[in-house]
């Protein structure tokens, strides 16, 4: 195999159609818009449809029409647009159904919504963040695979410099295994049943009577306490004698990394560490990875966000200080000046010092 | 608004600070000078105007008028602007917005404004594509478009605006051109003056993402022939003089005949263009009216007068205060059973 210099947007969405996925739909938006163009660009070669919609509450409508019937679909946009869905994520969530969804956001300041969401009722997204386009192929196709795993919407955190970054990189399908079956959805067949099948998010199936909300939620409640056990994913540097562990995610960490390797070499004692999977936040990890540490330093593209999990991962045994913050250019697209390895330093330098006084 | 025409008012004072930002060769510049041109002679002080708009090229139109402003979510200004003209009707309410914008993520909010009737002006700019997100097709473009969105070429077929704000019971239905200074000026004006929700497509070129679209209506040369100009009483006569073609309805269809020098068009049979039938219909077969085969009006398609929604609220407050009295905070407070904890 070889590898191919190729935009983020590029790879991802051949990486999604390496990975079988057949049903795309979305609506223009920077930096989103070009994950779209792809697609469109891409699927129908490989037989599947790709739909800009009309708007991304009609773009999810369509997946989840089209993930319904069995196929891997999935949509995406930006922070701004996935506002616009968030009724639906619940929804899927509960219908049990699996979507994979794209956020290119405008920076990190999606983390809540990401990992909160700003859906109705008890649920959670599994939050996949891929720091290069090359770990973006690979948590691409780790996602359908997550998805029909656990019935379940899994979210792909990118942002504009991974939307848009030339990389060369290999696409190479994955094997994840056999693939789960399938006889819920609503792909025409009997499926040994014999009966017609409903796709609902009350819990309702034919041929029961009525619905218990309850015990419905309680189920559902315990597949998300598997899915915290089972799909942590993190990524940790020279965190077992480092005095300062910095946690970042995305992008961001892949700057952060540098920092760490430059100042090692200088001697410092400091550690990345990288949560991969922003739900289910690696809390336990993380408590491991920082026990040698004095101060731990979050550096997020946001206002504060992710620091909330990081005080609930170690929950007051080191000081935990923030040296990231908001950070954008003037089109507000997340492009900001803390994207500099050197302005990172500095701020690192400065947890040194105020942690030596 | 209560227009006061002895109130004196230029144009410079409907232009804000802002730096203009569209595309070289846009349209917009065009519609926004004649906007700013005309706002004057409408005698409604700057400070009783509100112009909205949500997301697109177009919605950037606020910032550039020295008026009360609204840029707000995509699709939703329709939905800002029932809010604003419910709390101070008194106020004139301007929704400027696009194809994408109002007809594909709005067309649901765009539906129920115009139903409604609130007095307000909307100006949908009509260039068939998504211009701010850098050329993907829109709800108005033609049916096999290219672009990066539809590679293969676009198979949905596009919604006619004009066609649209009939089904929605639109009471004021005008087309006007980008280009077209006299025109456009006109239509707004006859917009303001309209009591009701007043629909204006207003054709624009989009010079980057899809240039020339409308360029034989836009063209001097090519207009009269590629265009009918829609006038209350006259016939639907269109073409130079030396070469003059008529529409007539037969049993409600359209269809094209050439006219003789001499000829009248009435004794032909052209149909006169009437703006106020109760029924939409005839405003309807007009809509269906499109280049090639035939001109493309442009034009007040339909005036006609309804309550609009502000003033039946207001009506149902007056008598609803006139029947319960006005309402006592206090007195609510207390009336019937209280608890004391």
């Amino acid at each position: 195999m070889s590898r191919d210099l190729m935009e983020g947007s590029e790879a991802i969405a051949r990486a999604a159609i390496d990975a079988d996925c057949r049903f795309f739909s979305g609506y223009p938006m920077t930096p989103f818009t070009e994950l779209l163009e792809n697609f469109a660009k891409s699927l129908p070669a490989r037989g599947g449809v790709c739909i800009n919609a009309e708007s991304e509450i009609e773009a999810i409508g369509m997946a989840w029409g089209a993930a319904a019937t069995g196929a891997r679909a999935a949509t995406g946009s930006t922070g701004q647009g996935l506002a616009l869905m968030q009724e639906s994520l619940s929804e899927i969530s509960r219908a049990e159904v699996p979507l994979v969804i794209f956020n290119m956001a405008r920076g990190q300041g999606d983390y809540y919504q990401a990992t909160r969401g700003g859906g109705h009722g008890d649920y959670r997204l599994l939050v996949l963040a891929p720091t290069d386009v090359e770990e973006a192929v690979y948590l691409t196709q780790l996602a359908f695979h997550l998805a029909d795993h656990w019935r379940h919407p899994v979210l792909v955190y990118g942002d504009y410099l991974l939307a848009h970054t030339r990389q060369a990189v290999e696409i190479t399908p994955t094997d994840f295994g056999e693939r789960p079956d399938k006889s819920w959805a609503v792909d025409g067949s009997l499926g040994g049943t014999g009966r017609s099948r409903n796709v609902n998010s009350i819990g309702m199936q034919k041929g029961t009577k009525g619905i218990d909300p309850e015990a419905f939620w309680d189920r559902l409640q315990k597949k998300t306490e598997r899915i915290e056990a089972a799909e942590v994913r993190f990524e940790e540097e020279n965190c077992e004698d480092a005095e300062i562990v910095i946690v970042a995610f995305g992008t961001l960490a892949r700057f952060a990394r540098y920092v760490v390797r430059e100042l090692r070499a200088e001697g410092v004692r400091v550690g990345l560490f990288r949560p991969i999977s922003l739900w289910p936040f690696p809390s336990e990890a993380l408590d491991r990875a920082t026990s040698n540490a004095r101060r731990v330093a979050v550096l997020e593209q946001n206002a504060g966000q992710m620091i909330d999990d990081v005080r609930l991962s170690i929950l007051g045994r080191v000081p935990i200080v923030s040296i990231g913050g908001i950070s954008t250019d003037a089109a507000g697209f997340g492009i900001g000046p803390l994207l500099d390895a050197e302005v990172i330093r500095a701020r690192v330098e400065n947890v040194f010092q105020e942690g030596a006084s | 608004m209560a227009a006061d025409p002895a109130l004196k008012m230029t144009r410079k004072e409907f232009v804000s600070d802002q730096d203009v930002r569209w595309c070289p060769g846009c349209g917009d510049y065009s519609i926004l000078a004649n906007v700013q041109r005309v706002m004057p002679e409408l005698g409604v002080p700057r400070e009783n105007v509100v112009f909205v708009s949500g997301i697109g090229c177009s919605s950037r139109f606020p910032y550039y008028m020295n008026t009360y402003g609204f840029h707000t979510i995509h699709g939703r200004a329709p939905a800002f602007a029932t809010g604003i003209k419910a709390s101070r009707p008194e106020l004139s309410v301007w929704i400027v917005t696009g194809d994408g914008d109002g007809l594909s993520i709005g067309g649901n909010h765009l539906l129920h404004t115009i139903r409604r009737n609130i007095n307000t002006q909307i100006l949908l700019f009509n260039n068939q594509i998504y211009g701010l997100t850098k050329g993907q097709y829109s709800p108005t473009s033609k049916v096999g478009i290219k672009t990066k969105s539809t590679p293969q070429g676009s198979i949905d077929h596009p919604v006619d605006p004009i066609a649209f704000a009939i089904g929605c019971g639109a009471t004021f239905i005008a087309r006007t051109i980008d280009v077209d200074a006299k025109h456009m000026q006109n239509i707004l004006k006859r917009a303001h003056e309209h009591k009701g929700t007043a629909f204006v497509e207003i054709l624009q070129n989009c010079p980057v993402f899809n240039d020339g679209i409308w360029e034989d209506v836009q063209d001097r040369k090519s207009r009269a022939k590629a265009s009918l100009v829609l006038e209350h009483g006259q016939p639907l006569v269109y073409g130079p003089a030396e070469n003059r073609q008529g529409i007539v309805f037969k049993d409600g269809i359209p269809s094209v005949i050439d006219l003789a020098e001499d000829d009248d068009p009435i004794e032909r049979g052209v149909v006169v263009h009437d703006e106020h039938p109760e029924a939409s219909s005839y405003a309807g077969v007009l809509a269906t009216l499109q280049r090639p085969d035939f001109p493309l009006p442009v034009g007040v398609f339909r005036a006609v007068e309804k309550p609009t929604y502000e003033a039946m609220l207001q009506d149902q407050v007056d008598s609803a205060t006139a029947e319960r009295g006005v309402g006592d905070l206090s007195a609510l407070l207390h009336s019937g059973d209280t608890w004391r904890i």
